[in-house]
């Protein structure tokens, strides 16, 4: 289970590590507006890939279950959920809950 | 310690690669289908049918180590004449040496991305840049695989993953059987091999390639004269 405080967390924190990483102090001031990919973006196609893999493991970390971010569903919706940083909080948590087993 | 995940460690190259890189301290995943005999302290066996993405996925996600090499070897062959190949033959050869290579291509290297370090090494042929005859479904899923290498490389170079191609002539193992002995020594010959290419010289050639320094990412190279 995944709160949405804590999935806008998760994605703000790697993206802060990520801005320290690529020289990109802006990334550590991302809010649940931020644009991740597209004109005017944070992050390029690279860097896009780089924070899903990065996620699918904090996930992992924090949740105990292993996910895959860019699934066929994702991929295919007219509203990319990587777009903006709240899209992928909220994305974080439907995959989660998802892959949660039922208790 | 090094880790490597080594796909097709049931039998010829990937089982003599195994044993070289466990002889060398390291820790060795194997990927295949069927058990194998191979028993080592440092050598986890993984039932794993490469063509199914999940089941690749659920391997990896056993794997507790940062994972620094993977070799995607497992491959299938088929000699037939383009005409007479039935497309379920075509299909299947695809699925192993492409799509499985792909499959653990993308689980892997999330990984690798994540440490910013790796490298994966696709075992492809010869027989792609000779066109040779008789192989058209082979060397067409191979040829794939190239492709995949060069694009992977680029993509993944940015987060410290170095990707290659190592292709080799006939080497004597299951695949290569079913070849009659003429063909094979012509084939040798013309690849400036006439002793052959045994297991260990195709393993010696692999270590060789692992440090930075000796391949570009992206670069294919072959232990024959092209």
């Amino acid at each position: 289970m995944l709160t949405r405080p804590q999935a806008l967390a998760l994605v703000l924190r790697r993206l802060a590590l990520l801005g320290r990483e690529l020289g990109k102090p802006l990334l550590e001031q991302a809010n649940e507006e931020t644009r991740l990919f597209g004109e005017a973006a944070a992050l390029d196609s690279i860097g896009l890939v780089t924070l899903m893999a990065d996620l699918e493991e904090d996930v992992r970390s924090a949740c105990g279950v292993s996910v895959h971010l860019a699934d066929e569903k994702a991929m295919s919706r007219l509203t990319s959920p990587f777009r903006r940083v709240g899209l992928l909080a909220d994305h974080l948590i439907d995959v989660v809950e998802k892959s949660t087993p039922p208790a | 310690m090094s880790t490597a995940v080594i796909t097709g460690t049931s039998r010829g190259l990937g089982r003599a690669l195994a044993e070289r890189l466990l002889a060398e301290g390291w820790s060795v995943h194997g990927f295949s289908r069927s058990a194998g005999e191979l028993t080592h302290p440092r050598f986890t066996a993984h039932a794993v049918d490469i063509s199914d993405e999940g089941a690749v996925r659920t391997a990896v996600d056993q794997i507790c180590d940062p994972i620094d090499l993977l070799v995607n070897n497992a491959g299938a062959a088929s000699l037939n004449a383009l005409l007479l190949t039935p497309g379920s033959v075509a299909a299947s050869l695809m699925r192993v040496n492409y799509l499985g290579a792909f499959h653990c291509l993308q689980s892997v290297g999330k990984v690798m991305v994540r440490q910013r370090r790796g490298v994966v090494i696709n075992i492809t042929t010869v027989a792609v840049p000779l066109s040779l005859e008789g192989e058209a479904a082979y060397v067409a899923s191979k040829a794939a695989l190239d492709a995949l290498t060069k694009v992977a490389a680029a993509e993944l170079a940015h987060q410290g993953v170095r990707v290659i191609g190592l292709g080799f002539g006939p080497l004597s193992t299951d695949l290569t059987r079913a070849v009659p002995a003429l063909k094979l020594a012509e084939l040798e010959a013309r690849l400036g091999r006439p002793q052959g290419t045994s297991l260990s010289q195709a393993v010696d050639f692999i270590m060789h390639h692992l440090p930075a320094a000796s391949s570009a990412s992206g670069s294919i190279a072959y232990l024959a004269r092209l």
